[in-house]
């Protein structure tokens, strides 16, 4: 797939991200600050929206991915690979959250609030209104989806590629025999998308 | 599952994922981060706590923040109420504003005792013992990012022995 001219950008290769993660990793178990530091703002993002797809308020969201970061500090020595650290920090965010959801005794929002409104780019060339349209079109097929397809879309949305698979292991998406597979929410998306 | 028109054979949920797929997850990306981004002045205040570590420390928990429309309906719109809760020791804190431009934080810590308190800043950190009661306060911290330490009590004193770190906040 990775010829596919659908192709819209080319992730990094998987042994290159790998390895660089990886080394961070060992570096930040022997104390390096700059190692860690890099960590922690390229999967930050990623925790932020597993945190808000869970439901918390803005707040509670940083104050939980504050946490998970502090508390990896402690589980550094059981992880060897970028999987196995995006894997921890998306299961461990993602537990934090319910924990923190159930102390505050607070149902979900009944509606999506995030879902109020596309932000509108303004103005531009043809080629940004037919990327608007394509987003406008992908934003509404989102709203039609279970809640739990729309946090799960959300997460592995910004889940880096080659990370997918242990990720969507993680969570109980479906996962192949050779690979990560579509399963029911991208299928249902996509579907819609079609349709 | 139904298969109601020409694409849905190699749309199935048990194929593998294919370059639309990932064009369509990058498309969500896109949509989420402009929709609710992440404050982007999060990693940095992380770092700056990370920074601080202290791998023997039990982290305390954000449990309660008044809502500041709450505080704002009463007049008090200066002041905010913050706990923390950790596995040994719940603190709470109130900041208040000072004219010269720092804040007041006066804190409790239950159980009452007679902790050593830092209060790490981006600058330096400032110290101070809470009493019996388990009161304490600094006078003057300068705003900014801020996060609070207790540190542990002395052998023979009742309580616990390890460190109790808040993340950190914004004053």
């Amino acid at each position: 797939m990775a010829d596919d001219p659908r192709s819209v950008t080319a992730p990094p290769s998987r042994p290159d991200r790998n390895a660089r993660i990886a080394g961070m990793v060992n570096a930040a178990r022997e104390g390096s600050e700059d190692a860690l530091g890099q960590i922690v703002t390229e999967l930050s993002p990623l925790l932020w929206h597993v945190a808000r797809a869970a439901g918390l308020s803005s707040c509670e969201a940083e104050d939980v991915v504050q946490t998970v970061w502090m508390r990896l500090l402690s589980h550094l020595d059981g992880i060897r690979t970028s999987a196995a650290l995006t894997g921890w920090l998306v299961v461990t965010t993602r537990r934090e959250a319910w924990r923190v959801r159930a102390a505050g005794r607070r149902q979900l929002p009944a509606d999506h609030d995030w879902l109020a409104a596309l932000p509108d780019t303004g103005p531009g060339s043809e080629e940004q209104v037919i990327i608007d349209d394509q987003r406008r079109a992908l934003w509404v097929a989102i709203g039609q989806l279970s809640r739990r397809c729309q946090e799960l879309l959300r997460i592995i949305a910004f889940v880096p590629h080659p990370d997918y698979q242990a990720v969507a292991a993680e969570l109980g998406m479906a996962v192949g025999s050779i690979g990560p597979t579509r399963g029911r929410c991208l299928a249902k998306l996509r579907a819609m998308l079609a349709g | 599952m139904k298969s109601s028109d020409a694409g849905s054979s190699e749309a199935g949920p048990d194929e593998p994922v294919d370059a639309f797929d990932l064009a369509i997850l990058d498309g969500i990306r896109e949509i989420f981060e402009q929709a609710d981004p992440m404050p982007a002045d999060l990693p940095e205040r992380i770092k700056f706590s990370l920074a601080l570590r202290d791998l023997e420390a039990e982290v305390a928990r954000l449990a309660a923040e008044e809502d500041p429309r709450l505080l704002a309906a009463r007049g008090a719109e200066q002041s905010r109420t913050i706990t923390f809760d950790s596995d040994s020791l719940t603190i709470m804190i109130r900041i208040d504003s000072n004219k010269d431009g720092t804040v007041r934080i006066d804190g409790w810590l239950a159980p009452a005792q007679r902790r050593e308190i830092e209060m790490r800043t981006a600058a330096d950190t400032l110290r101070e013992v809470s009493d019996v009661q388990g009161r304490f306060a600094f006078a003057s911290v300068p705003r900014g990012t801020a996060r609070l330490s207790v540190r542990p009590g002395e052998q023979g004193q009742s309580g616990p022995g390890r460190p109790v770190v808040t993340p950190t906040l914004i004053l």
